[in-house]
């Protein structure tokens, strides 16, 4: 079957073509494509746009993947007639009466051509955004640069070579102040994180501590401030790799600062990464192993003081051993057990009997840390008299040198000899009487110091030997010069390296920890053991109703050696023994 | 063999295998190490830190060279694909190495911008990532066969109609419908920013004209004129529909291209605040 296709154009005089051709088949494709028997070369019309099927009943149309008008009706199917208009996309054909013998005339014209002006692709794809991605990646990658390291970095090294090269006296300290400030400001995007709470006040001033570009922060820089800071160990004592290791840590190693207000380690692990063997980092220490206090901890190493050897320190540890040496060599004679008597002591001018406690004699002094030292005066001489004429007079000798009360009393029988004895101290029997005026000769005085020297030296003997007066607290001997006090040795700072304060242990009584009550020679050590400190408080790892208690709860790092020694005064044994 | 590989499946997820290696290995160095000074909290200067700082910046170098890589056509170090999808995996993982890096510790500084900078251009990835999965197949759908050219081709045609049409209305038909008809925004002159149009897809002129022809009188027309007008509304429709559909192809290749407007210059601030982080760690060391 062949149906005729006309196609009509019109030529730049308006004159019209028309090209006719005939074409075979019984349905035919109206399309884009080139396969379509009637070929609509344009853009606007789809590939396979319509299908024309041409039967002895007539034709029609119908569409398929775009959209057919006929007669200005859009329409998905339509049978044709003579003189129907179709449309499809800018082209307009018509259905001609058909010439003889042929079913179907079709004339195809372009009825809109291509518009030469109008919505162009390129216009509409062209658009971008009004920067270009590369230069918007030169200006945020420069802007960066240039307000996070340049700005900082600048402003640091102008501040440092302006300080360095200033010249005093002009307006130049104005803006040398203003460019500290500045760079202060500007540095302070570098602050990797908050300054610890006493490096606040020259927080901004990072060269304070960051002494030079680059270099890590050196102990000069620290040491510059903390001028009495104590090593831990002394170097000489630090032996081995490891030792050495730990000799030449830096302060920094530990204390890192920007990392929160707190810069002090504060970490059992940290001790124990040393103290777990302490020989391979100090061949010579004197200290045991440790790593926790409630799993592995040595028992307490007391630091007393000997009568015996003044000066030196002994170390004795509880339990274990050692333990016998466990006594105190102090030259006193002291009874707990009889003065702590709960029935209460007697004391001189009172019928009742006074009760006393621990704190009648032992008041905490340095905010708990020690006891305040035994007096004589405040706490034993109200029973205690030093009188040594109790029938004539109150007065007492005083406490201490044995010197100081020889003078003492011969000062007191010389006047009394001489007739100028205080008011209401009345003149001893032996004592020739005078008559009030009269001049006394050469030898009368001599003969009345002779006497008052006699009188005196029965005094001393009485208080020394006679009378139990000196002898109830002391050790007393006589050579041949006179009566000597044993040199007495009380011990103060038992535990120096234990940052113990009664202060935080005021819950307890005393003797839950110091059970003297029995006690009757002051030999005896009423120190705690490490025991009685285990019960309540438990090491680094909590514990259900324990206090957690890490090393530096009781021990200091930089603690120093005289602290941990005692008063600098002394030494201790092992280093009396090494001088030796 | 498959026509289209994903790149995040490229060699069945070889890279995706890497960076969860990657991201155990860091965890597990992480949970494992402890710094040294022990009542610290890990950080950036432990040697762990500098480690998994020292990868993070290498890392962030290499991901800028696919940049490079990408536009080097001779180059055989590997194919552009599987750069591609390193690029994707290795740069998630980014997020993790610096978060372990900087032990999760933030503050107002240098350090943290570069962080934070990080995070951005890696959620910027994230979105492009999203968007080539989902557009281009968008893209085909809304275009149903045809192309951009086309589409527009007919979108003058239909204008053209319409305007021919509005020759025989009256004037404020006629007005609405040349109103309609000028170019829209999104296509508008150059030197307009009309970019940021496509991506936000503004409203649209032409379906605005076609409600106002909708609800318009018609009481003053004569039945010739009521019959054009009709023809006119449905012209209007189709050039309505066309119009939205132009729209959203250009949204969608607008969309496939925005977020590198984020991704790329970012990446560079980030390149430069990881110079600034390093230096300035160093320099007040």
């Amino acid at each position: 079957m062949q149906i005729l296709v006309t196609y009509v154009s019109v030529g730049r005089q308006g004159q019209v073509q028309r090209d006719q051709r005939r074409v075979d088949g019984a349905v035919l494709g109206v399309g884009r494509g080139t396969h379509c028997e009637i070929h609509l070369a344009d853009a606007r019309v789809a590939l396979n746009h319509a299908r024309i099927t041409v039967t002895a009943a007539g034709a029609t149309i119908e569409a398929q993947s775009g959209s057919v008008e006929v007669n200005g009706h859009a329409a998905a199917a339509a049978a044709l007639a003579v003189g129907d208009r179709i449309e499809i996309g800018p082209y307009e054909m018509v259905v001609e009466a058909p010439p003889g013998g042929l079913p179907l005339a079709l004339s195809v014209k372009l009825g809109r051509p291509l518009p030469v002006r109008g919505i162009s692709l390129r216009r509409a794809l062209a658009r971008r955004p009004p920067v270009s991605k590369r230069r918007l990646s030169y200006i945020a990658f420069l802007s960066v640069l240039l307000l996070c390291l340049l700005i900082p970095m600048t402003s640091d090294l102008l501040d440092q070579w302006h300080g360095a090269h200033a010249v005093p006296p002009s307006g130049s300290e104005m803006s040398q102040d203003v460019l500290h400030a500045m760079s202060g400001k500007f540095t302070k995007v570098w602050n990797p994180g908050p300054v610890s709470r006493s490096h606040q006040i020259f927080g901004s001033d990072c060269r304070a501590c960051h002494e030079y570009p680059f270099v890590q922060v050196r102990d000069g820089a620290c040491l510059a401030c903390h001028k009495e800071i104590k090593e831990h160990v002394a170097r000489t004592q630090l032996t081995g790799q490891q030792g050495l290791s730990f000799a030449e840590a830096r302060c920094a190693e530990c204390h890192r600062d920007h990392k929160g207000i707190q810069m002090a380690p504060r970490a059992q692990e940290q001790c124990a990464d040393c103290h777990r063997n302490i020989k391979a980092f100090a061949a010579k220490a004197g200290s045991d192993n440790v790593t926790d206090f409630r799993v592995d901890h040595p028992a307490f190493r007391l630091s007393m003081l000997d009568a015996a050897a003044p000066g030196v320190v002994r170390r004795v540890r509880q339990g274990g051993k050692g333990s016998a040496a466990l006594v105190e060599n102090s030259n006193l004679k002291f009874n707990h057990a009889l003065h702590m008597d709960r029935a209460g002591v007697r004391s001189p001018g009172s019928e009742k009997r006074t009760v006393l406690e621990c704190s009648s004699c032992h008041q905490p002094v340095d905010g708990g840390r020690l006891m305040a030292p035994i007096s004589m005066e405040k706490h034993c001489q109200e029973c205690h008299s030093l009188a040594f004429e109790p029938k004539l007079t109150q007065r007492q000798v005083p406490h201490g040198s044995e010197k100081a009360i020889a003078t003492m009393l011969r000062e007191f029988y010389a006047r009394l000899v001489l007739g100028d004895a205080a008011p209401g101290v009345p003149a001893p029997e032996d004592v020739q009487r005078r008559r009030p005026g009269a001049v006394l000769t050469t030898s009368d005085r001599q003969q009345a110091l002779r006497i008052a020297d006699e009188r005196a030296q029965r005094a001393l003997r009485d208080l020394f030997e006679t009378r139990e007066v000196c002898k109830t607290c002391h050790d007393v001997s006589r050579d041949g010069s006179g009566w000597k006090v044993a040199p007495v040795a009380v011990t103060s700072h038992w535990m120096p390296q234990a940052r113990f304060t009664h202060g935080k242990h005021t819950a307890q009584s005393c003797t839950t920890c110091h059970d003297v009550t029995k006690s009757k020679e002051s030999r005896d050590v009423g120190m705690p053991d490490i025991g009685k400190c285990r019960e309540c408080h438990v090491g680094a790892r909590a514990v259900m109703d324990k206090v957690t208690s890490d090393c530096t709860t009781c021990h200091r790092f930089h603690a120093g050696r005289d602290r941990w020694h005692g008063p600098a005064s002394l030494t201790s044994q092992r280093e009396a023994r090494s001088r030796k | 063999m498959r026509q289209h590989q994903s790149i995040l499946e490229y060699r069945r997820g070889r890279y995706l295998k890497l960076a969860l290696a990657l991201c155990a290995g860091a965890i597990a160095a992480y949970v494992w190490h402890e710094p040294p000074v022990t009542y610290l909290k890990p950080y950036g200067g432990t040697w762990l830190g500098y480690t998994l700082g020292t990868l993070c910046a290498v890392l962030v170098l290499w991901l800028m060279m696919l940049g490079v890589r990408k536009r080097s056509y001779r180059s055989t170090l590997g194919t552009v694909q599987g750069w591609t999808s390193a690029h994707v995996y290795i740069g998630a993982t980014l997020a993790l190495l610096a978060s372990l890096h900087c032990a999760f510790e933030f503050g107002w500084n240098v350090h943290t911008l570069a962080y934070a900078l990080m995070i951005v251009v890696i959620a910027s990835g994230f979105f492009g990532v999203y968007a080539y999965a989902r557009y281009p197949g968008m893209v085909t759908d809304n275009l149903a066969g045809e192309t951009l050219e086309t589409m527009l081709l007919k979108l003058a045609d239909l204008d053209r109609k319409c305007r021919q049409l509005a020759l025989d209305l009256p004037d404020e038909i006629n007005a609405i419908v040349i109103k309609a008809s000028r170019a829209p925004r999104e296509m508008g002159p150059p030197g307009r920013t009309s970019w940021w149009m496509q991506v936000m897809n503004t409203e649209c002129r032409v379906r605005a004209a076609c409600d106002v022809l909708m609800k318009a009188s018609t009481r003053n027309l004569t039945p010739a004129q009521i019959k054009v007008n009709e023809q006119l509304i449905a012209e209007m429709t189709r050039k309505s529909a066309l119009t939205d559909r132009v729209r959203r192809d250009l949204r969608f290749r607008r969309l496939l291209q925005a977020w590198l407007y984020v991704h790329v210059p970012l990446s560079f601030a980030l390149l430069a605040a990881v110079i600034a982080h390093v230096i300035a760690v160093f320099y007040f060391w």
